[in-house]
């Protein structure tokens, strides 16, 4: 356990690495000059000189590079160019929304992908396959778009956009997500209207994943219901619901969790459109604006911020495989 | 019917109390028109332990599920199964839960996979047993030694007879009036299974379970069955008192199989007798006797109508067959090829079109001096760090050319490694190997059907082979049907898939490919294991004759005693990844030097049906 802890650390600071240069080089090789875009088209050839200067944008590309790393490492991703804020500031004020966002749609998807997955796969439950299968592969802006059409614009059942009724203050601290603090601070005014404002965006985030984590559940209890262990468990005269949820499910465990751990990347990709389309104040909304002016600190925090997140989920769903089969832990 | 069940009836005069199994009539199809079972009549008496014989397809292990009422959905099941009295047929899945839950218990073939790999072996067993208490002590009476300390561990970390005991422990659990065990030892070691064998006897005499001892091997039946019921082509052939029918059997083909059957003892200088043909298909039964195409006494009217069981006339058993009374006489003749060792039969369809090198038997000069096979105190250890075990450990042997070296041992010696170190699938850590000239060695395995690629034809997986020798594509055709010749199957089977053969023609076709171009060394590992008695001696007979026409080397790996003292010229036995103990092959079995070789020795079936 100790050494797959220490070889995913390893493995998170390589993958880091990669990426801020990756990040960092393509912030060398794109034609805008973020200097100039800082100080102005009116600035003389002085002052741009002065504040390249000032910025480090005039040493040689490694030395800037390092001088990056080093910054990274002491948690210090710069300014941002477009908010003039340390990057880290803007993380700090963004993140919550969206780990908010992210997090009830990874429940939503956990639980509809495994009730989607245990109802079909003893070839029942077409329909409700069907129906999530359309649902998912109409692009997410479009299901937000229908979805916001039926359950705002028609039924006013649930809000359009933000994380709270402008009406409630949200209380302060300690985590930022505001389901997390409401219940800390007793506020459950501040749970439900944040669940209600959750619940579309949450759910457009969560359906495609889920369908993906339903059918990779079904063909993998249907392998596993084919196996010796479960005549076993029938010989001994088990019910059928147990025989399904206690032992053909945590042997059906391994694929769906590691197609859990990749969908989290979709996940956090889908943010940054669903963030748009229901203004959510989160990172995704944040990217968007620091991409089109080219706000490469920023860029580069998030990107770095949301690949930390990937390995470390990841990470986890290795734990999780390992949990779920004892036969994983003596490799 | 009604004679059936009235001679049943009569047999079982003796014992008065209610069956504990009671089968009437059982039929059982599966979509797609395959007839698995087809009207058996059978009773199980309280205490009783009935050994079920018959090869795969004949619709045993159907018989099995059909007395657990586990057979799927998609099965037609008519005529009748009384479990304690509760209908197992027709009634619902729950109905037949709850007499499943509280009548019976399981244990099936292979306890590796039969056990949940996720969940604690205790847990396991309290499912069956009703509290981790009970379960400790139906561990106990399992024989599992540290019940408490097991109950704590998984399945992969206990061995694979400690596995089968936990199978057992949970079979037992619910102090059940039948257990059905499923081909129990098949998967494990000879000196397992006669534990396994010993325990289950000892569980009837102190429980009175009775249990249904499913198996393709009459030998292990005999170990423990009281009576025997043969099943072939899914009808009862035979079934009476185990030794009668061990000793006394009058349907032909109890005969054949007695007679197939590898023993200790059977020359070595003739072919195994074998049953001619495959066992039937159960999509294409004949409408009359089911044995009738591969039987030596058949006629015109085994062919008419199926037959229905009868008093037997050389036991006390029934027998289904209309010459029962001959069969047991001088008429049966099971097929006695002459020795492949001195002048082998069809040795022209041998004489393929490809030069072969010379030709001689295995005893006569060798085309190559020195030897083919020569391993040189060669280890290999698995696993890293702390787990680092070695599995062969300064190991030696020599295989010469044109000889035959048969390498035994149980499961964990280290045999296969050797081999696949022998033939270049795996490095050794230290040590030499060399390999003689002639080209690589070829490689036969266990499974023959996953060896062969599933989307290729015969020919197309012989030509490929043959591509690598260079020859063109009309000499390649030639070849394979060459080929398929030699290993006793029709042309036409070129242009099947695997999944359209039979078992038996799958390791024929494995066997093709591994000789179509010919070997100075062809290594196998395990290639009869998996085979029913009749398959095991009709490829050991062709693996014998392909050596002595084609002048291979072979290493053969098995755990089989009996067969390695047949296709070897001489025997090595393995154990923790040494060699301890090698000779000439007829001198292992009758004296053995070593006592693990002594122990192996005792621990094969020796159709001695006990009283």
């Amino acid at each position: 356990m100790a050494r797959l802890v220490l070889s995913r650390l390893a493995a998170l600071a390589v993958i880091l690495l990669a990426l801020s240069a990756i990040v960092f080089a393509l912030e060398a090789m794109i034609p805008s000059d973020p200097v100039r875009a800082m100080v102005g088209a009116s600035a003389t050839k002085e002052a741009v000189a002065a504040k390249r200067h000032e910025l480090g944008f005039d040493k040689p590309l490694p030395v800037q590079y390092v001088r990056f790393l080093g910054r990274a490492a002491t948690g210090n991703l710069s300014d941002s160019l477009r908010t003039r804020r340390p990057v880290v500031t803007d993380l700090g004020n963004f993140l919550p929304a969206t780990l908010e966002l992210a997090g009830a749609a990874a429940i939503i998807a956990a639980v509809l992908g495994g009730l989607l997955g245990i109802a079909t796969a003893r070839g029942k439950g077409t329909a409700p396959r069907l129906l999530m299968l359309a649902g998912a592969s109409a692009p997410p802006f479009l299901l937000a778009l229908a979805l916001l059409m039926l359950f705002y614009s028609k039924w006013h059942i649930l809000p359009s956009s933000g994380r709270l009724s402008s009406s409630i203050t949200p209380p302060a601290g300690p985590t930022g997500l505001l389901v997390i603090d409401g219940l800390v601070h007793g506020r459950f005014d501040v749970v439900s209207d944040a669940l209600w404002h959750l619940a579309l965006p949450a759910f457009c985030l969560a359906l495609g994943p889920a369908v993906a984590l339903g059918r990779t559940l079904r063909s993998s209890l249907q392998t596993v219901l084919t196996q010796d262990h479960i005549r076993t468990a029938r010989a001994k005269g088990l019910k059928e619901r147990t025989v399904l949820l206690r032992h053909a499910l945590r042997s059906a465990l391994n694929a769906p969790l590691t197609m859990g751990g990749l969908q989290v990347g979709l996940l956090l990709a889908g943010v940054v459109v669903i963030e748009s389309v229901f203004a959510w104040p989160g990172v995704g909304l944040y990217t968007v604006q620091s991409i089109s002016s080219t706000d490469f600190p920023a860029v580069a925090g998030v990107t770095l911020v949301l690949g930390a997140l990937y390995v470390v989920i990841n990470s986890l769903v290795d734990l999780a495989q390992i949990v779920a089969d004892p036969r994983l832990r003596a490799a | 019917m009604s004679t059936a069940a009235e001679a049943i009836e009569a047999e079982r005069a003796p014992a008065v109390r209610a069956p504990v199994l009671a089968i009437r009539d059982l039929a059982v199809t599966f979509p797609g028109a395959v007839k698995a079972l087809r009207g058996v009549t059978l009773d199980i008496a309280p205490g009783e332990i009935v050994g079920l014989v018959g090869e795969s397809g004949s619709g045993k292990s159907v018989l099995g599920l059909a007395a657990l009422g586990l057979l799927p959905p998609a099965a037609t099941i008519t005529g009748s199964v009384l479990l304690d009295g509760r209908q197992m047929v027709g009634t619902s899945d729950e109905e037949r839960r709850l007499a499943r839950r509280r009548y019976a218990g399981a244990v099936f073939q292979d306890p590796m996979t039969s056990l949940n790999p996720t969940m604690k072996v205790g847990r396991q067993v309290a499912e069956a047993a009703g509290s981790t208490e009970a379960a400790i002590e139906a561990l106990e009476r399992a024989r599992v030694p540290e019940p408490r300390r097991r109950a704590g561990q998984y399945p992969h970390e206990l061995s694979g007879g400690l596995r089968q005991r936990v199978m057992i422990a949970m079979a037992i659990a619910g102090s059940p009036d039948l257990v059905v065990a499923d081909e129990p030892t098949t998967a494990l070691d000879v000196t397992v299974q006669a534990e396994i064998l010993a325990l289950l006897t000892t569980i009837r005499d102190e429980t009175g379970s009775s249990i249904l001892f499913v198996t393709h091997d009459l030998a292990v039946a005999a170990e423990l069955a009281d009576r025997i019921a043969v099943l072939y082509g899914g009808r009862l052939a035979e079934i009476g008192p185990a030794a009668d029918v061990l000793h006394r059997p009058c349907h032909p083909y109890t005969v054949a199989l007695m007679a197939a059957r590898l023993r200790g003892d059977s020359p070595r200088a003739t072919m195994l007798p074998t049953l001619e043909g495959e066992p039937p298909d159960p999509r294409a039964l004949p409408p009359g006797c089911p044995f009738a195409p591969r039987c030596p006494l058949a006629e015109p009217a085994c062919d008419a109508a199926l037959p229905e069981p009868e008093a037997a006339p050389t036991h006390d058993g029934l027998v289904a067959c209309l010459h029962a009374g001959e069969s047991a006489g001088a008429r049966l003749r099971v097929r006695e090829a002459p020795s492949p060792r001195g002048d082998p039969e069809g040795a022209a369809t041998l004489d393929v079109g490809v030069p072969l090198g010379q030709k001689r038997g295995p005893t006569g000069a060798t085309p190559h001096p020195g030897p083919a096979l020569l391993l040189t105190d060669i280890t290999k250890a698995f696993g890293k760090g702390d787990r680092r075990r070695a599995v062969v450990d300064g190991l030696s042997l020599e295989v010469p050319a044109g000889g035959s070296l048969a390498l035994v041992g149980e499961s964990g010696c280290g045999k296969t490694t050797t081999l696949r170190m022998a033939v270049g699938l795996e490095n050794p850590d230290g040590g030499e190997i060399h390999v003689g000239p002639g080209g690589s060695p070829q490689l036969v395995f266990q499974d023959a059907g996953a060896s062969l690629t599933p989307w290729l034809t015969v020919g197309e997986m012989l030509e490929e082979r043959l591509r690598t020798d260079g020859l063109d594509a009309p000499a390649r055709r030639t070849r394979s049907v060459e080929v398929l010749q030699m290993v006793g199957l029709p042309a036409d089977v070129a242009t099947r898939r695997p999944r359209q053969l039979s078992g038996g023609q799958r390791q024929r076709v494995a066997l093709a490919r591994a000789v179509a171009v010919p070997p100075a060394l062809l290594a196998c590992d395990e290639p009869i294991s998996a085979l029913d008695v009749s398959l095991a001696a009709t490829v050991l007979n062709l693996l014998m004759n392909l050596r002595a026409e084609l002048g291979m080397a072979m290493l053969f790996v098995t755990h089989d005693l009996a067969a390695a003292r047949f296709i070897g010229d001489r025997v090595a036995v393995m154990a923790g990844g040494r060699i301890i103990e090698e000779g000439p092959s007829e001198d292992i079995l009758t004296n053995p030097q070593h006592p693990h070789t002594a122990a192996l020795v005792g621990a094969i079936p020796r159709f001695e049906a006990h009283a």
